[in-house]
């Protein structure tokens, strides 16, 4: 590549989104690296404890709700892109597919939770409840806020005097950043050994 | 552009049912066991759907150079961090 090509290449790139909403991605992933590395120094320590109750998790529940988060994820994409190339009901439609698909994972999460709760086991339980818990329902509280997040991008592309493509691709980063941190906590709670 | 989304997403799931056959190799029909080799991929495997995710659908691959460094970094250290964790913890286990 000569150096004129490598500069039109530097030209063309371009941050998705507000670098603000990057900064904060950026500072969750430090956060939730930090909660992580003290839950698996803990779990290596105490095994037993932590294998006896993650049998009480189903791992194809999980794959599941990983699989759907991940379908919404790629379906937010997918509304960026539309709305980039002009494709204003698309993109409308795909911000109603990924936020069905959150509440598909929602309610998923729910019903773990209850079958949890009826099994006796709670946050209080031991170690590695008090981390399922709390993860799982930090997560949820991430997975609301992305609610509000999609009912921005609705209300965006509904009227085109308010169409920002910026705001779009601001809101979907969030929306990513709810994903891969599931990626994450799955992976911590129901797969490690 | 489509195509290449479709196909992460694809890569994205194979990988989630991966953890199946891993879970299954690690115990086959008794319970639970501990294994270093299963809680290693399963962090690895975490860490490349993550990078998959930065780079295809938050579309860092297109971003300046400085946010690919950044993104590449946090994950560097997420896998530091999080291995270095738990082989310290067996280590004093």
């Amino acid at each position: 590549m000569t150096g004129t090509e490598t500069r039109r290449e530097q030209r063309h790139r371009f941050v998705p989104g507000q670098p603000d909403m990057w900064a904060f991605v950026l500072f969750e992933t430090l956060l939730f690296t930090s909660y992580f590395a003290v839950y698996l120094f803990n779990r290596a320590r105490n095994e037993e404890l932590y294998l006896q109750s993650q049998a009480h998790l189903e791992l194809w529940v999980g794959v599941l709700n990983t699989i759907v988060l991940l379908t919404s994820s790629w379906s937010i994409a997918r509304c960026v892109q539309a709305a980039r190339a002009g494709g204003y009901r698309a993109a409308l439609g795909n911000a109603f597919l990924t936020a069905g698909l959150g509440a598909v994972f929602l309610v998923c999460k729910v019903v773990e939770w209850v079958r949890q709760f009826r099994m006796g086991n709670t946050l209080t339980t031991n170690d590695f409840f008090m981390h399922y818990f709390f993860l799982t329902g930090l997560h949820c509280l991430h997975l609301l806020i992305g609610f509000v997040v999609l009912g921005m991008i609705v209300y965006q592309l509904r009227s085109p005097a308010r169409r920002s493509q910026t705001l779009v691709e601001t809101c979907a980063t969030y929306w990513h950043t709810v994903d891969f941190l599931w990626v994450l906590i799955f992976a911590m709670l129901y797969v490690v050994r | 552009m489509r195509h290449r989304l479709l196909i992460a997403w694809a890569v994205l799931c194979a990988l989630t049912l991966g953890y199946l056959w891993l879970d299954h190799s690690a115990d086959g029909h008794g319970g639970l066991r501990a294994s270093t080799v299963v809680t290693t991929a399963a962090i690895v495997i975490a860490l490349v759907k993550v990078r998959i995710i930065f780079r295809e659908f938050m579309e860092v691959r297109h971003a300046p150079v400085l946010l690919c460094r950044l993104t590449d970094a946090s994950i560097a250290i997420m896998a530091v961090s999080l291995l270095g964790s738990y082989f310290a913890g067996v280590a004093l286990g």
